[in-house]
């Protein structure tokens, strides 16, 4: 069926997302969707521009993923998203507002964290163990076949001591490092700006005339 | 009885009119300044409209940009990958590399190049035409009367005059190639040929309400060439034909274009092949070369693209075009979204519904260009050559050059594509050495 002349009202999301940029998400949904009122993993495929990005089965698995990002009660993926869930994943990618306030722009950051930190932690134990942290580095070197799976490895157990020297400071000789909790991950991006680059910015809008 | 007669003289009068004004004007070539006069009192009402439409909107609003909508909505970050990623290496180096794709990821689902390129292109202001009107609502009385006053013209007497056109210009073309054909080989056939399909092209474009300007007639393609253009509707090869015989090139169809195909080609020697033939790209080729091969045959028209692009960039040039050999003579053609969408959304409307909304738009206003010829050059080979006739031809008609294969509209990326960047990445990571 047809998606009607004007889309929902989002209600729920912040005053941020102009009503000209959902208008236009709009459109781009009806046209992912086919004119179909939902999105299923399959309407994906046909971005040309995705197909090169490594991490593309994460991000998709993102838009479905019921309890995590679709903030819903269930845990598991969803088979099909509509127009407000998809408005709400893309939320996440919003700009940050001149007129924030300290208390809003840390709990912005802490969602934008969030959100990748579910990237990293695919079995959702709320902890980014030392094999998920090397199946992510895998992914995004998978273009790459002259890289061996030793090589690759070393680039993960690397990283992932650095991180916990961040974490935890000094390891005693039988101490085992479970994971990077939600915490540590917010402790490693103390001080750096990430806000600038999660972000996905609209044009100035007002260049198309309107009228009301 | 009366009234009868009466609609018989009408019809009789309004028939003589057009041939007299419209028929025989394009037979000798002649233009009688009444296409112009249409376009003047068209431009001057859109441009009533575009002030009232600004008068309208109650908050100050910054200078109107020109062509922002046609390049994206979306502000893009033009940092190449090995920058960004260095700025973020403070912490670790994989933890923040997954920032960049992501963010890419994000653009991409919000809008794509390519995806882009096959809808039709937004304009900057409402032309009066409800096809058109996706972000503008009512303003005023006074422009919503005119748009009426609008509908009606462009219904009720436009599209009856256009249709009959088509229908002399289609018949005409029909017999008069059937009668030429008739002829022995000879250069008085050749000339009544050229004679036939010019007139016939020119009362098309009337059909049409096209008005063309055509630059740099200096370049035009000559015999034992082959003529390049981009591709945006199957009006194209109208527009070119209006001002030049070509030999054209495709596939044997069925119906009316069938007719009109098998009439043609015995008064002219263009190059139809059948649906199976097409497939066996030796064979197209080797038809093709053995016609550039003859000097006096006349240029033959190929739009390499492969498939309707809508008019705001170029796509990939199929290499076959440029292994034929011969001179290549590039065209560009930008249509003018104002006054109508030429561009044929092949997967959203058949043709008959596009000839419906071309026919009842306000006019097809176009610009071509003809550009200087270009050779294939020592050491060079067919895919880099189409790729340099492309840029030419982007740069002429002001369009972007994209490197999509224009059968993306239908199929998916090649995996050949995926692994590339990809591949950049981890180049990147070993280079630094982070590979103990």
């Amino acid at each position: 069926g047809s998606l009607g002349a004007h889309p929902p009202s989002p209600l729920s999301l912040p005053p941020t997302v102009t009503s000209e940029q959902i208008e236009h998400l709009h459109r781009r949904f009806k046209q992912l969707s086919r004119d179909q009122l939902t999105i299923r993993k399959e309407n994906f495929d046909s971005i040309p521009d995705l197909e090169f990005n490594p991490i593309r089965g994460k991000i998709i698995h993102a838009f479905f993923d019921k309890r995590r990002n679709l903030r819903q009660e269930s845990d598991g993926l969803a088979d099909e998203i509509n127009f407000e869930d998809f408005l709400t994943i893309m939320s996440y990618f919003r700009p940050i507002e001149m007129n924030m306030d300290e208390e809003q722009l840390d709990r912005f950051r802490k969602e934008k964290l969030k959100f990748l930190f579910h990237m990293y932690d695919s079995d959702h134990d709320g902890k980014i163990t030392l094999q998920e942290y090397r199946n992510v580095v895998e992914e995004l070197l998978s273009g790459n076949p002259h890289l061996e799976k030793e090589s690759v490895r070393s680039i993960a157990d690397g990283a992932m001591m650095e991180a916990a020297s961040i974490c935890v400071g000094q390891m005693g000789p039988d101490q085992v490092y479970e994971g990077i909790t939600f915490e540590d991950f917010l402790k490693m991006w103390q001080g750096i700006d990430i806000e600038t680059k999660m972000h996905v910015r609209f044009l100035n809008m007002e260049t198309i005339a309107h009228c009301y | 009885e009366d009234v009868g007669s009466a609609v018989a003289r009408v019809g009789a009068v309004w028939l003589a009119l057009v041939l007299a004004l419209i028929v025989l004007p394009s037979a000798l070539g002649v233009s009688l300044g009444i296409s112009e006069a249409y376009m003047w009192v068209l431009v001057k009402t859109l441009e009533w409209a575009t002030i009232r439409i600004e008068k309208g909107v109650k908050k100050p609003r910054p200078q109107m940009l020109k062509t922002p909508t046609a390049n994206g909505i979306i502000e893009r970050d033009e940092t190449p990958m090995e920058k960004e990623i260095a700025r973020l290496h403070r912490v670790d180096f994989e933890f923040s590399d997954i920032f960049y794709f992501c963010r890419k990821g994000f653009e991409a689902i919000v809008e794509d190049e390519v995806t882009q390129r096959f809808s039709s292109e937004e304009l900057v202001s409402w032309n009066l035409l409800t096809r058109t009107n996706v972000n503008f609502h009512y303003i005023s009385l006074r422009l919503t009367v005119v748009w009426v006053i609008g509908v009606i013209v462009r219904y009720c007497f436009l599209l009856p005059l256009r249709f009959t056109l088509a229908a002399i210009g289609i018949t005409s073309m029909i017999v008069g190639t059937t009668m030429v054909g008739q002829l022995p080989n000879s250069s008085v056939k050749n000339y009544l040929s050229e004679v036939v399909h010019l007139t016939c092209s020119r009362i098309l474009v009337r059909a049409l309400s096209g008005t063309i300007h055509y630059h740099n007639k200096e370049n035009k393609p000559r015999k034992g060439g082959i003529c390049v253009a981009n591709h945006t509707s199957p009006i194209d090869t109208i527009i070119l034909t209006n001002d030049g015989c070509y030999a054209m090139v495709g596939q044997v169809h069925g119906g009316l274009m069938g007719v009109i195909q098998r009439a043609t080609v015995k008064a002219c020697p263009h190059v139809w092949f059948e649906r199976s033939e097409i497939k066996d790209r030796h064979l197209v080729t080797k038809r093709l070369r053995e016609h550039v091969a003859d000097k006096s045959k006349l240029p033959i028209l190929i739009f390499p693209e492969g498939t309707c692009i809508n008019n705001t960039s170029v796509m990939m040039f199929k290499k076959g075009s440029f292994e034929i050999g011969g001179t290549i003579y590039p065209v560009a053609i930008k249509y003018d979204p104002q006054f109508g969408d030429a561009f044929w959304n092949s997967s959203k409307y058949n043709i008959v519904s596009y000839l419906l909304r071309i026919m009842t738009s306000w006019a097809i206003v176009c610009n071509v260009w003809y550009m200087p010829p270009m050779v294939r050059k020592e050491g060079e080979d067919a895919v880099q050559f189409a790729n340099r006739v492309k840029s030419a031809i982007a740069l002429q008609g002001g369009l972007t050059e994209l490197p999509w294969d224009g059968g993306l509209k239908r199929a998916k990326v090649k995996d050949t594509f995926k692994e590339e960047q990809q591949k950049n990445y981890s180049k990147m990571l070993v280079r630094n050495g982070s590979v103990g």
